[in-house]
């Protein structure tokens, strides 16, 4: 894996030399009239304002997020792009209240339509949210319980990597990332807390992560992604526990209508081991699977288009996600973590870039004694 | 005398119609939306006009033609299509791009105008 790096860097490095070069060659060519180059900052971002009624608990009002994004353009070739959140409002040490984090923060060297290069603070490119997450953009108050503990958005890490176009709207990027941390996996979120977060990261063997999605047919998008890494690098003796991720999902949009779906399928090899040696350091085996599985299927409709007060629109969605969906040898699966989810709700855009949204979740499990609560969501969220 | 006038009317029109024919634009629709652009490469002639329609599906975005002074904006869903003329003055490749920054995949927002 580690001469795989220094192979990508290598390459890296030459593509990055070799834009001068591809640069004159097209000089040579007639070309037209050249601008005087813009050096520009730009500033947006998006917020978004929950609150959350759990059945058998008071409601909860939360500032979920504040994201600020912030860009620069050193050139027509080089680009930075920077994506900084604050989620819940409030940031305290050792406290388990809000977080501060550096969600992207990447230089891009523009090198030609099909290959270009990136590297920094990088969102791992999985599913249909995680790259594409601003709230007008999705129905739902809170992101698809697919996209959270199966698909860990959001799903950052340092990294770096190439990403281009091919034929007509094939789109690709393909990355080498820090792993993620199978100290930190859990039974009820499985891969969740093990992302490092460009931390001072372990990078002895880098995860490597990529997706194919073609965008040829206006307002499709059908796309194909992985992430496969080791992630045992933290125990003593050390052991490897590969993770694996497979996803597939399809977009569709024209007029009125929005479709969506999502599957994904994570493997985790020697979780048997890695349970043992968790279970060694705290003294409670975590019960972590070797096999996690979600999918879910969305449809929505703007009822109302074109209004001048605004669009309406109604969804709903059907989930299943189970993160205990495979053992390891000797352990059974925590039967109230195989769930299925039903969301129901509206959304008003007063304007394109405002989404006032409400939707009832209700949520079954396999385990007969311990019920999920439903729960009756209102967001406002906002791009600007 | 009658059907030499004709002759001449009809002649007029028919250079007329083929003028009109030589200068009408090539038309291009492109769909905008958080991150994309459809299509995102076309082909047109280098030396006579397209007209670039592009129509926003979500929020407000940019057109930018790098290396030229094409940069417009591109009204938000429901609130019009924006209209650019561009003479790609040689045969090359022209790269757009969104210009207006659009959300966290605003860098995939890119094309090639393909002039032959």
């Amino acid at each position: 894996m580690t001469k795989a790096v220094v192979s990508l860097a290598l390459i890296s490095l030459w593509l990055v030399v070799l834009v001068p070069a591809n640069a004159d060659a097209q000089a040579s060519q007639p070309t037209p009239p050249v601008a005087a180059p813009e050096r520009t900052t730009a500033v947006s971002g998006y917020m978004d304002f929950h609150f959350n009624k759990r059945e058998f608990e008071d409601g909860r009002l939360d500032f979920h997020r504040f994201v600020l994004l912030i860009t620069h353009r050193f050139s027509d070739r080089i680009r930075f792009v920077s994506e900084l959140e604050v989620e819940h409002a409030l940031v305290e040490g050792l406290e388990e209240a809000g977080e501060l984090e550096l969600e992207q923060a990447y230089v891009d060297f523009l090198l030609s339509r099909r290959v270009n290069v990136r590297a920094g603070m990088l969102l791992v490119p999985v599913g249909i949210i995680n790259e594409r997450h601003e709230p007008p953009t999705y129905y739902g108050v809170e992101r698809p319980f697919v996209d959270t503990v199966i698909v860990p958005t959001t799903w950052f890490d340092v990294g770096a990597g190439v990403f281009g176009e091919f034929g007509k709207g094939w789109r690709y990027r393909a990355y080498v990332m820090s792993p993620l941390n199978a100290r930190e996996f859990t039974a009820e979120d499985g891969l969740r807390e093990g992302i490092q977060k460009g931390s001072d990261t372990n990078i002895g063997r880098p995860a490597v992560t990529g997706r194919l999605e073609y965008v040829g047919v206006r307002g499709l998008t059908v796309a194909a992604s992985f992430w496969t890494g080791r992630s045992g690098f933290e125990f003593r003796p050390r052991f490897d526990v590969p993770v694996s991720l497979g996803e597939a999902d399809i977009r569709y949009s024209r007029d009125r209508l929005e479709l969506r779906g999502q599957f994904a399928r994570v493997a985790i090899s020697n979780a048997g081991l890695l349970n043992d040696a968790m279970g060694r350091a705290v003294g409670v085996d975590p019960n972590v699977a070797s096999g996690l599985r979600g999918f879910y299927g969305e449809a929505g409709y703007r009822v109302i288009s074109g209004a001048s007060y605004g669009d309406v629109g109604v969804f709903a969605r059907y989930e299943n996600f189970d993160t205990q969906f495979k053992m390891p040898s000797g352990y059974l699966p925590l039967t109230q973590l195989d769930r299925d989810a039903l969301v129901l709700g509206a959304t008003y855009w007063p304007d394109p870039d405002i989404a006032l949204k409400f939707d009832y979740s209700g949520i079954r499990s396999r385990n007969s004694t311990i019920r999920e609560p439903n729960s009756f969501n209102i967001g406002l969220g906002w791009w600007f | 005398m009658r059907y030499l006038l004709l002759g001449i009317l009809a002649a007029s029109a028919g250079a007329t119609a083929a003028m009109a024919v030589q200068q009408a634009p090539q038309v291009v629709e492109i769909s905008v939306e958080r991150f994309s652009f459809t299509p995102s490469e076309f082909r047109v002639k280098a030396g006579a006009p397209v007209e670039i329609r592009l129509r926003s599906d979500d929020t407000d975005h940019g057109f930018r033609i790098v290396g030229t002074d094409i940069n417009v904006a591109i009204p938000k869903r429901g609130k019009g299509v924006a209209t650019v003329t561009f003479v790609p003055p040689q045969a090359g490749k022209y790269v757009f791009e969104c210009s207006k920054l659009c959300g966290a995949g605003h860098g995939f927002m890119r094309g090639s105008l393909i002039a032959e």
